[in-house]
């Protein structure tokens, strides 16, 4: 609205000259002659300035629309993220204490059973602080081979028991050049891609397809995940990059619910970003863009 | 006359917590440990002037005279004087910074006290061997390698490697934890700064470019032993060198 407010100072000059030179008594007068057939002209152009001028305005105001509406998810995850942080906070020294407490009591079931509960709040705490780690840690940048990476990532989850019954296809492009690389830590990075490739494999079937594909595109590399597993409602999967978010369907799957919102977290340090595709029943897709 | 019992080595143990002191006071002290507490930094630094403990777990988060700052006037005072803190959650690089500054150790809390008796005694058994504390130092060498903590250079038979960001601070906390064996997970921890299962291979990969670095066999190794399924061992005798400016 500034800006607005600018463009009314030649006006305003104006006014102040037109006063001016009322009061010091001048009253010459100019006449100006058109032809007639000019006239449509002058009203085209008016008319023309008048339409750019309501253009320009609700471009503005749309934008400013979508970034108070990226602020508000920003803010919110900021927020979200310094809960977590008072809650770590909060509850380390009363755990500590607790654990400590029973190590001091003398062996028992109950001082056993316990121990037991009080580990399981260590490693929730623990859990907790894996994203602020992450979002703290201290990156090693330098030229990262995304389809070396690729490969060992495809490698690596052949660990997992569900890769035996589910096929893993790893596709790069060779033409017209393979991907160049990208500038990251190749540390979270494999980190990222592994999660996403095993995530696939936990939320299929026996006989499932998954794919790892990674491609070039105007300054980017993309790699995406898209498996032919059970899919996510409609209506979970702006939950699935929410830390500890679990959806309605995925209860018989063990997890921390922390796998997506890891991947976000390392893909946005590094300058880049996530979308997921996905249909009930179907399957899925992961995309991570990263700059060159 | 009757003979003295060895000493029980002293700890200090300051944090502001009361929770904390009353709980772990009588486990380290059940645990073999003569103990002493204080429950700020200015009384910390107090304790450590007048009883002269052999080492001091020291919590980070204190209200007035925070842990890091106490540790901050003890190496400023040339003090070897071994030190654990108790880092704070969730910032990870500070513990990266505590280890830099000349903590000898971290741990996180809630932590395990099983794991701090433990952390206690790998760091106590240089000390009664009459050997220095490695933590507050500012140079260290093994045989033909030598390593400059606060520049975080490295020369091996006088010739100086060029190591990654990270394969330096690797080699640095396995140089100053010589001979405690050292799993993936903990150094994930300590160098990373991020702990998940599978990264453990970017600690095998590390340690592959250290190992090159440093012409180091791994089936006849010198420097870096591998401890099949659990971690890595710094094999060397390590000593103190003072730091070369150049």
């Amino acid at each position: 609205m500034r800006r607005a407010g600018l463009a009314l100072i030649p006006l305003a000059l104006g006014l102040v000259g037109t006063i001016v030179a009322l009061a010091a008594g001048d009253r010459r007068q100019i006449f100006i002659q058109w032809q007639l057939a000019w006239v449509w002209v002058q009203l085209g152009l008016l008319a023309a300035l008048l339409v750019f001028a309501i253009v320009a305005v609700r471009a503005a105001l749309r934008r400013r629309a979508v970034r108070s509406r990226e602020d508000a998810v920003a803010a919110e995850r900021a927020e979200r993220r310094r809960f977590v942080d008072r809650l770590d906070h909060e509850l380390k020294n009363p755990v500590t204490a607790i654990r400590l407490g029973l190590s001091n009591l003398p062996e028992s079931d109950v001082a056993a059973g316990l121990d037991a509960q009080a580990l399981r709040l260590t490693r929730l705490l623990g859990d907790l602080r894996k994203l602020g780690e992450l979002e703290n840690a201290q990156l090693e940048i330098a030229p990262v081979d995304v389809e070396a990476l690729g490969r060992e990532v495809a490698e690596a989850v052949g660990e997992l028991a569900e890769s035996s019954d589910r096929s893993l296809a790893v596709s790069f492009p060779r033409a017209p050049r393979p991907l160049p690389p990208v500038r990251g830590d190749a540390d979270l990075l494999f980190l990222a891609v592994y999660n996403l490739v095993a995530n696939a494999l936990k939320f299929s079937q026996p006989g499932d397809r998954i794919e790892l594909r990674g491609a070039e595109d105007d300054g980017w590399v993309t790699l995406e995940v898209a498996d032919t597993g059970r899919g996510i409602p409609v209506e979970e999967q702006g939950l699935v990059w929410e830390e500890l978010a679990r959806g309605s369907h995925t209860r018989d799957v063990a997890g921390s619910g922390l796998g997506l919102p890891f991947v976000r977290t390392i893909v946005e340090r590094h300058g880049g970003g996530v979308d997921l595709r996905s249909r009930l029943g179907e399957g899925t897709s992961v995309r991570l863009r990263l700059p060159v | 006359m009757s003979i003295t019992p060895p000493a029980r080595p002293r700890v200090l143990l300051v944090d502001d917590e009361s929770g904390i002191r009353d709980a772990l006071a009588p486990f380290l002290a059940r645990s073999g440990f003569d103990v002493l507490t204080a429950e700020d930094g200015g009384a910390g630094l107090e304790a450590v002037e007048r009883h002269s403990p052999d080492l001091v777990v020291l919590d980070v988060l204190m209200p007035v005279l925070d842990g890091r700052e106490v540790l901050r006037r003890l190496r400023r005072a040339g003090s070897q004087l071994p030190v654990i803190l108790l880092t704070q959650v969730g910032e990870s690089f500070e513990r990266a910074a505590a280890l830099e500054e000349g903590a000898d150790d971290y741990l996180n809390k809630p932590f395990d006290p099983q794991e701090l008796v433990a952390r206690i005694r790998a760091i106590l058994r240089r000390v009664t061997a009459g050997q220095p504390a490695l933590g507050g130092s500012t140079g260290l060498s093994a045989g033909a390698l030598r390593i400059d903590r606060v520049a975080r250079r490295v020369w091996l038979d006088g010739v100086e490697a060029t190591l990654t960001p990270r394969a330096f601070s690797l080699l640095d906390y396995l140089m100053t934890h010589p001979d405690e064996v050292l799993t993936r997970e903990r150094l994930l921890a300590a160098v990373w700064g991020f702990d998940q299962p599978v990264a453990s291979r970017a600690v095998d990969h590390r340690v592959a470019e250290l190992r090159k670095v440093l012409a180091d066999d791994s089936g006849t190794p010198l420097f870096i032993d591998t401890v099949q399924g659990v971690g890595y061992r710094f094999l060397h005798p390590v000593a103190l060198t003072p730091a070369t400016r150049a």
